[in-house]
């Protein structure tokens, strides 16, 4: 066995190792039963899509299980994994991709993402967003970076004098049970993704969600992404199935990258 | 050659073990050396519960009796406190022992914490606690 192919089946190992090694602390959620029954509704019939929402566990617990739809790492074992965002670069787009690094993510910075970590726009970097439905008003509050979107359900369309938001400007419909949520009028220096993954877009970034309640414990999430000065088509994000966490407050954190990015842009000096 | 095998694949199964917990979490890689484990002993001066990521702030004596700060990376508050870890949970002033990886920089005083050894005995990993009632 030639060293570079043992040194590549190390990494495997390795990597294998980390990805399924057992989970070595306990959730609360084991503690707490899950709610049973039908999707609850509000006043107006629509389903209420109220409530904290998470994969089942928080990062650490779980690491970054996610919301069960693969969180963006692929489809069943065995199987192709699905595009990726960053998959679907055009030649330039992939170009500059490779001019960046982790340490150019700006999330170090608590600059939010555009999209979400593990593809739930909800959790934004986290795994733990809130959920408030009223009749006229949807807010979506994510934990990581006090991040918010505000929602309305009567198709009206995007508001022009919206300046061009990290979250971009989102409006909402509903088509039957499903809530439609059209999301655009991004700026263009946030990452799709945190955690170090490169993954730039432009401001002409587009997504489409699509909420379905299940039942009383699950929200299912759809989307698709267009971004057509990076990509060369939309890029369909695998389906995300999201369950109530047993608390009904996500968490108001602070953020400071302060000491990171600085670690980071020493570690970078060194290895020049 | 076998001994350079079985040694890459011990190291392979240690930094699987010591990262399990920090799951592709904010480049811990680009910003610390999983090779170099660097254990300290000293008073902790501050705890930042923050994003993207807590930090334990801790005075330490060197060989030669001077006090240097040093500062060390945990996991995000949000994990931390779901799995146990409570603001408050340790004051300022205990004496404790952190055990983690040293910063790329050689120069910085700094680490990525695995394990705070509290002078009980209780563990904390940098995603909350390792130990008691939240631990298993």
């Amino acid at each position: 066995m030639k060293p570079r192919m043992i040194g590549t089946v190390v990494v495997a190992i390795t990597l294998a190792l980390v990805w399924f090694a057992p989970t070595v602390v306990r959730t609360q959620q084991a503690e707490t039963s899950a709610p049973a029954g039908p999707a609850p509704r509000l006043a107006d019939g629509h389903p209420d899509l109220s409530g904290v929402w998470w994969g089942g566990s928080d990062i650490g617990a779980a690491r970054g299980r996610g919301a069960r739809g693969g969180g963006g790492r692929g489809g069943a074992r065995g199987s192709t994994p699905p595009p990726t965002f960053m998959s679907l670069y055009k030649p330039e787009a992939a170009a500059k991709a490779k001019t960046l690094s982790d340490k150019d993510d700006p999330t170090l910075r608590c600059v939010p993402t555009a999209f979400g970590t593990l593809n739930v726009s909800l959790w934004d970097v986290g795994a733990v967003g809130q959920i408030i439905a009223t009749p006229k008003m949807v807010v979506m509050l994510t934990e990581t970076y006090h991040g918010f979107r505000l929602i309305p359900t009567d198709g009206r369309p995007h508001r022009d004098d919206q300046p061009p938001a990290y979250r971009g400007d989102s409006v909402g419909r509903w088509d039957g049970d499903v809530f439609v949520v059209d999301t655009k009028n991004f700026t263009d220096n946030t990452w799709m993704s945190a955690e170090g993954r490169v993954s730039q877009h432009s401001d002409q970034l587009h997504i489409v969600e699509r909420y379905r309640r299940v039942d009383a414990n699950t929200l299912e999430i759809e989307a698709t992404v267009e971004d057509p000065e990076v990509l060369t088509g939309p890029w369909t994000v695998p389906k995300q199935t999201l369950v109530l966490a047993p608390f009904d407050r996500i968490l108001s954190l602070n953020c400071s990258g302060i000491e990171t990015q600085a670690l980071m842009d020493a570690a970078a000096k060194q290895s020049k | 050659m076998r001994r350079a095998i079985r040694t890459a694949l011990v190291w392979s199964l240690v930094s699987a073990a010591a990262t399990a917990t920090a799951w592709a979490h904010h480049s811990f890689a680009a910003a610390f050396d999983m090779n170099k484990p660097v254990t300290v002993q000293g008073t902790i001066v501050q705890i930042r519960l923050e994003n993207p990521h807590s930090w334990f702030f801790l005075d330490v004596k060197n060989a030669s009796g001077k006090v240097e700060r040093w500062a060390f990376e945990a996991g995000t508050p949000s994990g931390m406190v779901r799995n146990g870890f409570k603001p408050g949970i340790i004051k300022k002033g205990v004496e404790v022992t952190i055990k983690g990886f040293h910063a790329k920089d050689p120069t910085q005083n700094a680490g990525m914490l695995r394990e705070l050894i509290m002078a009980d005995g209780t563990v904390y990993g940098m995603f909350g606690s390792q130990q008691g009632p939240a631990a298993q």
